[in-house]
């Protein structure tokens, strides 16, 4: 008896000594997380109450009328439809072009990787500004454009372009590494049994990348309602007609009325959180089959 | 069904992967493509295959020549070294893969896929795990479901790539019997690589032997053991002893220095005695001694100063009773002379 306890004491002293051994100090430990935490206190937590408080500050019902007024309405109809118009088409662009770069090998491959990331690189003012230069009334296909009575810049179409462009980056970048860490192999035995290539690619490669695919819409469709500066630039910002969400918000802003600026405003700042808990659960979910137990259950007689 | 490949020459990029090939594959025969890394071999199978094509030569299916045939249209089951099973299915869906994706007009009814998929898990010995995943199981489990895979289709010839080079080397035993006997029941021509060459000898009726991208023997397993046709299959197939000598009078004379022959003589055509009992003989001192096995390795270093492996029973070894550091008489029982070939090929 007493020996069972001693050794029991031992290990504690031993598994603490090991603990001692690998951590830092108290006062390391306790001051790097209160910097960790009043950071993003600072910096996260609080601006997201604010927008909360501002959008509530004349109660609930000033807060839902923000959402009646025709130009509100509006602006939250014309983000839900250039999503719906960009994520679909960045959705077959992204799966095409990392398909493409990551099974095959051509001319001009690291060229086309490059582009990719150009909307990233680039500041969305200038993305916006390039749309100007080729479809504005001065621009490259102005004249004709104008010929033939069709508007882009300053109407929806341009808002449309300007966000496809912006988000495109990110259905692509989020499989390129899925795709080529997966390899050819699985898709070569489909072909050996005698699958074509649209069924090759239903049957196996796409149920392969689906939690990656979509990570992927995710990212863009939240970048997508989210997008200002590009958006700025082409919208002209005509009110009920070319305002997004965060083009109304900032206009409201603009003519102090703040309880429909930060009511508008929290209405994004929800879609980020749903967002992110969505994401949560697809990163999770992903993982899971990742890490699904590599169990060996022995050999039956052979 | 017979398999032809005349001429077949592939390169990827400046790396020449298969130089004029030729080889001929009787219908019903299981034949190992047997080499090192880099000689060829799995290209070669993809070529036969269809997932690479040749840049030059011809793929001749029991005489139709089918090298413009896509790797759908050649109706081959491919087992690979990895397995590449489809991971987001079970079991059952992995074997009825094949069978689903047959235009509606040729695709058999859901009770006949079933139906199949059961005669084949029962040959696989894996009934009772249709419903799992095949990350939920072993790999030698793995391997015999993407061979059931291949078989669901019928294929006219079934193809495997390394199949057991990711399995240890228990499972790998058993499966090898195991296809052995697969064979020795459905007789479908079969072709497989291996860089193993006692499963190349164990399993195969035929084995091909590649180096940097030619053929250098065809053979049952005993030819390509026993007569091997360049130093290079004498080297692979086996250990050995390399030494130099030359010949005079039909005569082997081995020699310290670089002399225009190459002698090479097994470990276990080997002997070690006390006395030169007259015969041939050269001197060496034993180095070392490992008697674990069935086998006693002995290494010792022989009066030019070379390293030189015997293999002797153990019950001959325990007649000797060696000890290290001892001088003894080494007695070839049989060497095999090449010419030395213009670039000495040695392993």
């Amino acid at each position: 008896m007493a020996g069972s306890i001693t050794l029991r004491a031992g290990r504690r002293a031993a598994a603490h000594r090991a603990a001692r051994a690998t951590l830092e100090a108290a006062w390391v430990r306790w001051t790097l997380i209160a910097v960790a935490i009043g950071f993003l206190g600072l910096f996260l937590f609080m601006p997201l109450a604010v927008v909360f408080i501002s959008a509530l500050s004349k109660g609930l019902g000033a807060y839902l009328a923000s959402f009646r007024e025709p130009d509100a309405v509006a602006a939250i109809k014309l983000t839900l439809l250039t999503a719906a118009i960009a994520v679909p088409l960045n959705l077959i662009f992204g799966v095409a072009a990392a398909w493409a770069i990551a099974k095959f090998d051509f001319a001009g491959k690291s060229l086309l990787v490059t582009l990719i990331d150009l909307p990233f690189s680039v500041s969305p003012v200038v993305s916006g500004l390039i749309y100007v230069l080729i479809f504005g009334l001065q621009g490259l296909l102005g004249p004709w454009l104008r010929e033939h009575d069709i508007k882009i810049i300053f109407a929806v179409p341009g808002i449309v372009l300007a966000t496809i462009f912006v988000t495109f980056p990110f259905v692509a970048r989020e499989l390129i590494p899925l795709i080529q860490a997966q390899g050819n192999e699985e898709e070569e035995a489909a072909l050996t049994l005698g699958a074509g290539g649209w069924q090759t690619f239903f049957r196996v490669t796409l149920p392969n990348v689906k939690w990656g695919l979509l990570y992927g819409v995710i990212i863009c469709n939240a970048r997508a309602m989210g997008e200002f500066g590009a958006v700025s630039v082409v919208s002209g910002h005509i009110r009920g007609l070319t305002n997004t969400m965060p083009l109304h918000i900032e206009i409201l802003y603009n003519e102090y009325q703040y309880v429909p600026a930060f009511a508008v405003a929290s209405l994004l700042a929800l879609l980020a959180l749903v967002t992110l808990v969505v994401k949560s659960v697809v990163e999770w979910k992903s993982q899971e089959r990742i890490e699904e137990p590599q169990a060996n259950w022995g050999m039956e007689p052979a | 069904m017979s398999i032809e490949a005349i001429g077949i020459t592939k390169r990827f990029g400046l790396f020449t992967a298969l130089e004029g090939v030729n080889l001929e594959i009787p219908s019903g025969e299981l034949v190992a493509l047997l080499g090192p890394s880099g000689s060829g071999k799995t290209t070669l199978l993809r070529i036969i295959a269809g997932l690479e094509y040749a840049d030059a030569g011809t793929v001749r299916f029991d005489g139709h020549d089918i090298s413009d045939r896509s790797v759908r249209e050649r109706q081959v089951g491919f087992v690979f070294q990895h397995y590449a099973l489809f991971r987001h299915m079970t079991v059952f869906e992995n074997i009825a893969f094949g069978l689903r994706v047959r235009p509606r007009k040729f695709r058999p009814s859901e009770a006949k896929i079933r139906a199949k998929v059961q005669e084949l898990l029962k040959l696989i010995q894996l009934e009772n795990l249709a419903g799992r995943f095949p990350s939920q199981l072993s790999g030698g489990q793995r391997q015999r479901v993407a061979l059931a895979r291949a078989l669901a289709v019928e294929p006219s010839v079934l193809l495997l790539d390394e199949p057991f080079g990711a399995l240890d080397a228990k499972v790998r035993q058993e499966l090898r019997r195991w296809l052995r006997q697969l064979h020795d029941e459905i007789h479908i021509t079969s072709v497989f690589v291996t860089h193993d060459q006692e499963e190349a000898l164990e399993l195969a009726n035929r084995v091909v032997v590649m180096n940097q991208g030619r053929i250098e023997q065809v053979g049952n397993p005993d030819e390509v053991y026993n007569y091997p046709a360049t130093p290079f299959v004498y080297n692979f197939l086996g250990n050995v002893n390399l030494f130099h000598g030359r010949v005079d009078d039909g005569k082997t004379y081995i020699h310290e220095r670089e002399t225009g022959h190459l002698v090479y003589v097994r470990p276990h055509l080997l002997d070690i005695a006390r006395q030169p009992n007259g015969g041939d003989h050269f001197r060496a001192r034993i180095k070392h001694i490992n008697s674990a096995g069935p086998l006693v390795k002995v290494e010792a270093v022989t009066e030019w100063g070379a390293l030189v492996h015997v293999e002797l029973s153990q019950d001959r070894f325990r007649n000797l009773a060696l000890l290290k550091d001892e001088a003894v008489f080494v007695i070839p029982r049989d060497v095999k002379v090449f010419e030395v070939p213009s670039q000495a090929k040695t392993a």
